[in-house]
């Protein structure tokens, strides 16, 4: 069995954004796996750990993202693949890519982040299903293998959740819960300095263009009111939504 | 051709399809609109959607998977022939979507708030890193998009359309065993125009029944932090956040939240921002137009009663 996980390097949410000439600049940001993509690549670990076989990821985007793919193998992932592609690309031309390499590898499964932490996108994973001609389940809290052929999954929905039970090879994103993902060790750091890193400069044209970016914090009232008195300070509250902000 | 895909609850058109069909109007310089109702029960509603759209197509394929939704929304497109196409934004809509626009090439744009028509192609305004940055975003068509919720007024009815019965190849892949529908109290969470959400710093499950009552009071929805629904006190369908709903209500009321930023990402767009919390230092008060500093045991039984007592 080969088990995969599809990653991104994300900035850090606690991280501080600029704009710069109406983009967003990343350069004094601390750059991380994309923590829905953590939970994926955990995930892949724990299958190839459960059933053996072999894991890779494949990740899609600039030079950067090698820290991003060392941390996975220093995880425990086996091996990786890097298309390396400068600027923004939308989901869709990047499933296209990214399906040419995967279908080559001919995986058991392939794990992905549930949404993206910079660009807000839910749609790689399913994208990369369709793409693939495979089914996608998305926003996965439990997996279990069936088999090579097929696995039973809990996964969120708009309300709530269900099981369901998948033909593979299926494409699978992540939601929190999936587990806890481990912290690189040492040796494992070290290891991941030899493992096989594959790049593939790739060239696409992006279908959706991202004309300008801008940060725009809502100017907030700050208006704090001392509960000593909880009486007072909630009829207080109460008088200011329904007097001055006028939404209750 | 513009296409709408028509968001239900099996009964009736939810809140979300009128307002992508506010956004098909809004696009009137691409062409007339189309919907299509996919699921159980597409045809009755379908007969409701008519009131609003000249065609509706309906798709009766049973229960959701996202293989689905995707093939009949791309049934719909052919016979249409339509180059954009619209579905109100919910974690479900943002996975069959994606499909879609697979299936047409087509340029995707996620949780719009506004679009327009520019030259022949949709320039879409949206939320990115985290709700952090507000980005305008161009692709030509074909184009699908997602519309966020309460982002644009309802429609309203105009007319009397004509519904006819699409026929789509289920695709196989997805079988669904067992579906854990949490029951569904009051108000929907990403619909909502006032939300009130317990965090953590309540102390137990039980000192929810405070955040319900407020909630019921405000006619509002109850929301949850991570921690809370973490510790099982709450389900997991109530979680505001990065990995939970996005909400962007007309007041957003948090009781001993802290305010982490994944918490934030899931109401940091809301109008007014209301928070009680012990801690002055807490981030959320950052973030908030109204708080007060104090002990929400204490504080929260006394809201209720204040609130009761405008409401009356």
């Amino acid at each position: 069995m080969k088990f995969l996980a599809v990653i991104r390097q994300v900035p850090d949410g606690e991280s501080r954004l600029k704009i710069e000439g109406s983009k967003v600049d990343l350069s004094g940001a601390t750059m991380i796996l994309d923590q829905m993509d953590e939970w994926a690549v955990e995930e892949v670990i724990r299958l190839q750990e459960k059933h053996g076989g072999e894991s890779a990821v494949v990740a899609l985007g600039p030079e950067r993202f090698e820290e991003a793919i060392r941390t996975a193998l220093a995880m425990g992932i086996d091996r990786a693949v890097h298309l390396v592609a400068e600027g923004y690309l939308d989901p869709i031309t990047q499933a296209e890519a990214l399906a040419e390499v995967i279908r080559a590898e001919a995986p058991t499964l392939v794990f992905t982040g549930g949404q993206q932490a910079d660009w807000d996108s839910q749609a790689l994973g399913p994208a990369l299903a369709e793409a693939l001609g495979w089914p996608v389940v998305s926003w996965t809290t439990q997996i279990e293998l069936e088999g090579g052929t097929q696995a039973k999954a809990l996964h969120d929905l708009d309300e709530g959740a269900e099981r369901v039970r998948v033909a593979l090879p299926a494409v699978f994103t992540s939601q929190q819960g999936l587990n806890e993902p481990r912290y690189p060790t040492l040796p494992g750091i070290m290891k991941a300095k030899r493992k096989e890193l594959k790049k593939l400069p790739i060239s696409a044209f992006s279908k959706v263009e991202v004309l300008e970016q801008s940060i725009q914090e809502r100017s907030r009232l700050n208006k704090l009111i001392d509960g000593k008195d909880p009486m007072a300070a909630a009829h207080e509250l109460v008088r200011l939504l329904h007097e001055e902000a006028k939404v209750i | 051709m513009i296409l709408v895909v028509l968001e239900h609850d099996g009964q009736r058109l939810r809140k979300g399809a009128l307002e992508a069909i506010s956004r098909a109007r809004q696009l009137e310089a691409l062409g007339p609109a189309a919907g299509v109702v996919i699921g159980e029960n597409a045809q009755a509603v379908a007969q409701e959607a008519g009131q609003y759209l000249p065609t509706v197509y309906a798709a009766e394929v049973g229960g959701y998977t996202a293989e689905k939704w995707a093939e009949a929304a791309y049934a719909a497109v052919q016979k249409s022939g339509a180059q954009v196409v619209i579905a109100s934004g919910g974690r479900q809509s943002r996975t069959w979507t994606a499909r879609l626009a697979y299936k047409m090439r087509a340029g995707l744009l996620e949780d719009t708030l506004e679009t327009r028509a520019e030259d022949g192609s949709i320039v879409a305004t949206r939320y990115s890193y985290l709700n952090r940055v507000t980005e305008r975003q161009r692709a030509a068509l074909p184009v699908v998009f997602t519309a966020k919720p309460n982002t644009t007024p309802s429609a309203e009815p105009q007319g009397s359309g004509m519904v006819e019965t699409l026929s789509v190849a289920l695709p196989a892949g997805v079988e669904v065993l067992e579906r854990l529908a949490e029951q569904k109290k009051g108000v929907s969470l990403t619909e909502a125009t006032a939300v009130v959400t317990g965090g953590r710093g309540l102390g137990s499950p039980e000192a929810f029944a405070g955040v319900e009552e407020l909630a019921s009071v405000l006619g509002a929805a109850v929301g949850a932090t991570r921690a809370v629904v973490d510790a099982g006190w709450r389900p997991y369908s109530e979680q505001v956040g990065q990995t939970g709903k996005t909400v962007q209500p007309g007041v957003y009321i948090a009781l001993a939240v802290s305010g982490a930023v994944q918490h934030q990402a899931g109401m940091n767009k809301s109008k007014y921002i209301v928070a009680v919390n012990k801690d002055a230092e807490a981030p959320i008060f950052k973030i908030a137009d109204y708080g007060v500093v104090g002990d929400v045991h204490q504080v929260l039984p006394a809201l209720i009663e204040a609130a009761k007592k405008l409401k009356d």
